[in-house]
């Protein structure tokens, strides 16, 4: 039996009252700035001004048409440094709640079923999409949208990427993630798992079938660093993540984790293990306290989970069983004994047999364009900075752009 | 504190001006007793009818309007008089009267014909009560006989008002619909016919809402509804402008005013009393909040008299009334502008939005910093802008004298 405090949504979503309370805080400006910090071009002073004069409905469209996957966004994103970053009210007391808002109104729209996305008129061309995680389902929507036809190749037995094998249940309940992607799957997207481009399809095959083809393979492989290469009781954070959510049931949790990293993964790692049992949790991250990564939330939960999370440290020697710490800055030794260490210490591409040159973990090009007039990439794998759900959806939105401008031949797009 | 609160109205000690006003909010003795120990000075006990009226209520018999998560903006409802039967208000006038003394019982009445209007006048104060108020003014009476079909007619509202007055020696209070260009007509005609005091105001017709999907208006009974009596803060300025029309109409003589129409805070009291109003009643709070909003009642306005030298609450009666004058002889020579303060600005700019569509295109604003500037050329002095910052960054500042008008430091 997994854990309801593991399966369950950790976060409570507003209701219609507390929602349209929520939006009656915003100041309405003229010019809203948190329009002007999401990535993904959401725009929350239009549906927050939609939802205070009831139109519900509209608000929701606002949301939806211009981000397929709007209702993980709401959940995932670190708002406090997007969209609220700008909100005004914060002069006089805080932010308005937009993620809180956004969540409301993409769970009102499932509640009552709006359908805001529709195909476009059919262009007789065809684009093969590498990966299924939010890069490669946003081009999916938008490609859709201009009327091209869509295949997805996902290696995977189900599709989602990191959202499907990453992120923890309790941040993103299953049914939220089945939702979206089949609402862009019923835009006449065909998918096919378990099908590996580089082993299982041949790219150049690819290359022929279609008209183009855009790789967004994300960061499916978690760096494993010295000390730890090749040692036993060692697992990346990714690994143990993947093969948590793949099947939670038999997971069997171990006693006493050490997590090295000070992220949002080695947050969600401490979140994962301590919902589905094991007793002792220590963190140690090689940043001090005010350089660390994780969002404002997840620090601020995994700090209620962790039995100690210890800050400026680099891993000097482990043997198995027992890692030897030392302080970045002072003379100072730290050593940890633990059932199983996991290393969130970041990830990296998986690009074997793929069309594609990368340079300091990114993929060489611009504007989603590699040398080949055929092949685009986009996502995690992408130069752009940020990597974040919301920046994959605006890098999937783009690419598909410029695919279809390469490609021709769409009505009514935009 | 010492109570600053008393007052003697019509021979009437009231312990302070606050009353229940007559509604379900009085409508049996417990409810009574419960509001007189929370604090309330008087009680206008739930309108009583005549013995054989059948009260036949709907259900449900409410709605009400809100805006932007504020609920009960305004609240309507679909009640007649007293449910219960005769004698059984008669009896809780009694006991109520007798178990509270120092309290003032005030009975509202109501009867569809001269006999009627009678005897119920008559059996009133023999239960003891101190006055009487004549419910001229249910909107939503099943007979057309009775409430405010009589309270927009003068020569029906005089002719019970002598009936009412050739049966009891108790003081009469005339309660007025504000389903009415102007009330001063109809007030008049009760005092010629006898009345001693009025109260305004009862509630406003209205229809709240309409069901998008059934496509009737709310409450919805058996697929109907009927336009009915809204009362609570959003009838406030309506029952204030009356209460002041009433005060300043020298014909009425002075006559004692009850004002009533949602009635909150002591605030709200304050205003009501400033404008003319020495005793106050209210209905929609109590429904939403409870009796223990007289707490704050009581307690406010006290500090607030306190805070002015102000020892007895009768000399505040009607003062703000001489500053209330007709449109046409406003002093309109100069222009008040409004100025921003610049460290409480938000730079959320709905000033510009709103000087931009609803007045004179005289705020414009800084693209990089988001500053917004006043164009003193343009500015009209409208304040529209005050009134939408959300910051309360905005207030007046200068006066500028429109060109050949009368130089005179205005009072601001
Ligand atoms: C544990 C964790 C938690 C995170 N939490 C958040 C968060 O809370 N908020 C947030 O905004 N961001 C978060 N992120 C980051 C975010 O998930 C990524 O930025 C985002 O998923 C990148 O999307 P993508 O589409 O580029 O790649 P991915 O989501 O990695 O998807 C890539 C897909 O491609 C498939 N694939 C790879 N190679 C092949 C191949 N050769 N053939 C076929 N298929 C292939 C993979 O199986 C995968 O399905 C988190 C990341 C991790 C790891
Ligand atoms: C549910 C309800 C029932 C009422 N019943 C009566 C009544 O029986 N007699 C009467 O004179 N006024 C009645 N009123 C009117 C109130 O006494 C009062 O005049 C009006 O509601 C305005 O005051 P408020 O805004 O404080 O509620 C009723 C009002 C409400 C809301």
């Amino acid at each position: 039996m997994v854990p309801m405090r593991y399966l369950e949504e950790m976060a409570r979503g507003l209701d219609a009252r507390a929602a349209l309370r929520e939006a009656s805080r915003c100041l309405l400006c003229l010019d809203a700035p948190c329009s002007k910090g999401c990535p993904a071009g959401t725009d929350p002073g239009k549906f927050i001004r939609s939802l205070r004069f009831l139109n519900e409905e509209g608000a929701a469209y606002v949301i939806r048409i211009n981000n397929a996957l709007g209702a993980l966004c709401a959940r995932l994103c670190p708002t406090e440094s997007l969209c609220q970053k700008g909100c005004l009210r914060a002069g006089l007391d805080k932010p308005v709640d937009i993620g809180g808002i956004q969540r409301y109104l993409t769970d009102l729209e499932a509640e009552n079923g709006w359908e805001f996305l529709s195909p476009g008129e059919d262009t007789g061309k065809k684009v093969a999409i590498v990966g299924s995680g939010p890069a490669g389902l946003e081009a999916a929507a938008v490609l859709r949208s201009y009327g091209h036809g869509v295949v997805i190749y996902e290696k995977e037995e189900q599709a989602g990427g990191v959202l499907r094998y990453g992120i923890p249940a309790y941040r993103l309940p299953e049914e939220v993630l089945e939702r979206e992607i089949k609402r862009i799957l019923d835009l006449g997207v065909e998918l096919r798992t378990k099908a590996e481009v580089g082993r299982d399809v041949d790219s150049d095959a690819l290359k022929k079938e279609y008209d183009a083809v855009l790789y967004c393979i994300g960061y499916t492989k978690g760096k494993v660093v010295e000390p730890f290469k090749g040692k036993e009781n060692v697992v990346s954070a990714l690994d143990l993540l993947r093969k948590i959510k793949k099947d939670p049931a038999s997971f069997k949790a171990p006693e006493n984790v050490l997590i090295v990293g000070g992220g949002d993964v080695a947050m969600d790692v401490i979140g994962s293990l301590k919902r589905l049992g094991s007793r002792r949790l220590v963190c140690v991250a090689y940043e001090e306290l005010g350089e660390f990564r994780a969002s404002q939330k997840e620090f601020g939960d995994a700090l209620k989970e962790a039995d100690s999370i210890i800050a400026g440290y680099v891993p000097e020697s482990y043997d198995g069983k027992e890692t030897v710490f030392r302080h970045r800055f002072l003379e100072s030794r730290l050593s940890i004994k633990a059932d199983l260490t996991v290393l969130a210490v970041g990830q990296t591409y998986e690009a074997e047999g793929l069309p594609l040159v990368f340079e300091k973990g990114t993929v060489k090009g611009t504007f989603h364009t590699s040398g080949d007039p055929k092949v685009f990439f986009a996502g995690d794998i992408a130069p752009e900075k940020g990597k974040l759900v919301v920046h994959a959806v605006k890098s999937g939105k783009e690419a598909a752009m410029i695919i279809d401008r390469r490609i021709g031949g769409h009505k009514n797009g935009k | 504190m010492e109570n600053r609160l008393a007052i003697e109205i019509l021979g009437v000690a009231f312990p302070n001006p606050f009353c229940l006003s007559s509604s379900p909010v009085s409508n049996d003795y417990e409810m009574c007793a419960k509001a007189y120990k929370a604090g309330f000075g008087g009680i206008v006990f739930k309108t009583i009818g005549p013995k054989d009226y059948l009260i036949d209520e709907v259900s449900p018999r409410f709605d009400a309007t809100s805006k932007e998560g504020t609920p009960f903006l305004g609240f309507k409802n679909m009640e007649q008089i007293a449910e219960h039967p005769y004698e059984e208000n008669l009896d809780a006038l009694r006991r109520l009267k007798k178990d509270f003394p120092d309290k003032v019982l005030i009975a509202s009445i109501m009867g569809n014909d001269d006999e009627s209007w009678a005897y119920i006048a008559r059996d009133v104060e023999e239960a003891g009560a101190d006055m009487v108020e004549l419910n001229f003014s249910c909107p939503q009476m099943t007979s057309h006989a009775m409430g405010s079909d009589v309270g927009t007619s003068p020569e029906l509202c005089r002719h019970y008002c002598e009936i009412v007055r050739a049966n009891t020696k108790l003081p009469i209070i005339a309660k007025m619909t504000p389903n009415l260009a102007e009330m001063n007509t109809v007030a008049r005609a009760c005092l010629e016919g006898g009345a001693d005091a009025i109260s305004a105001i009862n509630t406003v017709k209205s229809i709240t809402h309409v069901d998008l999907d059934k496509l009737v208006p709310l409450p919805i009974i058996d697929g109907k509804s009927s336009v009915s009596g809204y009362s609570g803060a959003a009838v406030r300025p309506i029952g204030l402008r009356f209460v002041s029309d009433l005060a300043r109409d020298e014909r009425l003589k002075g006559a004692p005013i009850g004002g009533i129409g949602g009635i909150e805070t002591w605030r709200d009291a304050a205003e009501y009393i400033l404008l003319g109003a020495s005793f106050l009643q209210l209905t929609t709070a109590v429904m939403e909040y409870g009796y223990r909003v007289v707490e704050d009642l009581i307690d406010g306005l006290n500090r607030y008299m306190v805070r002015h030298g102000c020892e007895h609450l009768e000399e505040m009666v009607g003062l703000a009334n001489k500053n209330v004058i007709p449109a046409e002889e406003l002093n309109r020579d100069y222009r008040y502008l409004p100025e921003i303060d610049e460290e409480k600005c938000l730079k959320c700019l709905r000033c510009v939005v709103s000087c931009y569509d609803g007045a004179h295109q005289a705020i414009s604003y800084d693209e990089k910093t988001r500053k917004p500037t006043i164009d003193e050329n343009k500015c009209v002095g409208c304040h529209l802008c005050e009134l939408v910052c959300p910051a309360g960054a905005i207030r007046g500042g200068k006066v500028v004298y429109k060109a050949g008008r009368k130089v005179a430091k205005p009072l601001l």
